[in-house]
């Protein structure tokens, strides 16, 4: 894995996140792997709107 | 003047009964917060609590391999002292690195801001992670 990709640090950070919190929320596994699969689908895809927005206001 | 009927109050919720294993709360804790995971297993909830075991602590690997800093309590410098305590928040774990010397950080290393996000990261989840076990010994969950 390269470690100094940003995206796919990011990518394994929000997979973790994303188990750890979709196992605390819910009880049932088939739950927990729906929470999980939108924890991280939120997180990745808010840090990619959020990295287009400020590539139109560069500092 | 003739005394108002009381209105008859609503009877009050019982309490949740205590299940018969009921454990000792401080140490719920101090199980959950030294060993991430361990509270939840020492409740009976293994599959949880392995999970926590595992991602948990491989958050907090991942964080010194990234060459993350593990912040000392250093007065007048409260922010730092917040991330001091999100990296005690791991438990054991935490304190094995400092005895073996990792954690030291290297702010030059492009991984340097990642390794402190898995690091305190961690220590912020079993705190999440020690509130739900509060929650199950106390029979709420």
């Amino acid at each position: 894995m390269d470690t100094t990709s940003h995206l796919m640090l990011m990518a394994l950070f929000a997979g973790c996140v994303a188990v750890v919190g979709g196992v605390l929320l819910k009880d049932t596994l088939r739950q927990q792997a729906r929470s999980a699969a939108e924890i991280f689908g939120s997180l990745v895809g808010a840090a990619l709107v959020l990295g287009w927005i400020l590539y139109f206001f560069p500092l | 003047m003739a005394a108002r009927p009381s209105p008859k109050r609503p009877a009050r919720p019982a309490a949740p009964a205590a299940s018969p294993a009921a454990k000792p709360l401080a140490l719920v804790y101090l199980l959950g917060w030294l060993i991430p995971g361990g509270g939840h297993l020492w409740l009976g909830r293994t599959v949880k609590g392995l999970v926590f075991l595992v991602m948990l602590p491989v958050m907090f690997v991942i964080g010194l391999a990234l060459e993350g800093r593990l912040f000392p309590f250093t007065p007048g410098e409260p922010l730092v002292a917040l991330a001091a305590i999100a990296n005690v928040g791991s438990g054991l774990p935490y304190f094995i690195a400092r005895a073996l010397g990792f954690g030291a950080g290297r702010v030059l290393s492009v991984t340097y801001e990642y390794g402190n996000a898995f690091l305190i990261t961690a220590g912020l989840l079993n705190a999440l992670v020690i509130i739900d076990a509060h929650d199950i010994a106390l029979g709420r969950k």
